[in-house]
């Protein structure tokens, strides 16, 4: 969860990655991977080819799809977490396949959004209510290589900077140091967690 | 010949599975997924971007996996 929250935190816009889950335990999610995306203040668009690679990776390291293709996890930098007309057309056409999918979304204000679906049988949708889990062993938080997987992976388009053509920035990793107010507020946040 | 399929789809696997010789790209994706629903799914053999109508052969591995995921608020 800190580093969903840190990924949410570090740009302006939306951000999206797939979750890893625990292999005997489904739902609880281990890991945010991201894949290279087009990232806007209202927009998230993953790499075509950045989520075969995704896959290809994550066999290789001996998981199954159940485990890592099956709960799509994306922020809104607004206060609201409740799922668009784009989320819900992605959460059909690209997770309605599959024998249960979760979409996730967490929104600038801390509210959430979580919904299972099972396309299995008399299929059904079903809202989650998450929490963080505590009681198992986690690895550290380690923000620099988060950093680092945001800058490898988000690119920032912003309608705004330019009318013809779009502009796509990436992240320039020098420029960032993380500043104390917002590592304190960062902290601050999550001082119930720990 | 037995191939690796990686599949977000028809439940979700990778695994290995048989084919017959001489199957096509196409042929397995219409078994697997169906014929409707190629247009939404990158397919790729070993990793680079396939044709359809491309021979699969023994220790290929195969994905299809979902185009344009995407989110807005």
């Amino acid at each position: 969860m800190a580093k969903l929250l840190f990924l949410r935190d570090i740009g302006p816009t939306e951000v999206g990655g797939f979750g890893i889950s625990n292999a005997d335990d489904l739902l609880l999610v281990e890991d945010v991977q991201l894949v290279q995306q087009v990232c806007s203040a209202v927009s998230v668009e993953f790499d075509d080819d950045s989520v075969a690679d995704y896959f290809d990776e994550q066999v290789d390291c001996g998981r199954l799809p159940e485990q890592f293709a099956r709960i799509w996890i994306h922020t809104h930098p607004g206060k609201s977490p409740s799922p668009s007309g784009t989320d819900e057309e992605t959460f059909d056409r690209c997770f309605g396949g599959s024998d249960w999918c979760v979409m996730y979304i967490l929104a600038q204000g801390g509210n959430s959004y979580a919904r299972a679906r099972f396309n299995v049988g008399p299929s059904f949708d079903r809202r989650l209510r998450c929490r963080t889990q505590l009681d198992c062993e986690f690895p550290s938080s380690d923000q620099e290589a988060w950093f680092l997987e945001y800058c490898e992976n988000v690119s920032i388009h912003d309608p705004f900077l330019s009318q013809n053509p779009p502009v796509t920035q990436s992240i320039d990793v020098d420029w960032w140091r993380p500043s104390t107010v917002t590592f304190e507020r960062w902290t601050d946040e999550h001082s119930e967690v720990g | 010949m037995k191939v690796l399929l990686i599949s977000n789809d028809a439940g979700g696997f990778a695994e290995h599975v048989e084919l017959t010789e001489g199957m096509t790209v196409q042929q397995l994706f219409e078994k697997q997924i169906g014929p409707l629903k190629a247009g939404n799914y990158l397919i790729r053999v070993n990793r680079q971007p396939a044709a359809a109508d491309q021979l699969l052969c023994d220790g290929d591995r195969i994905s299809f996996t979902p185009l344009k995921i995407e989110g807005a608020n």
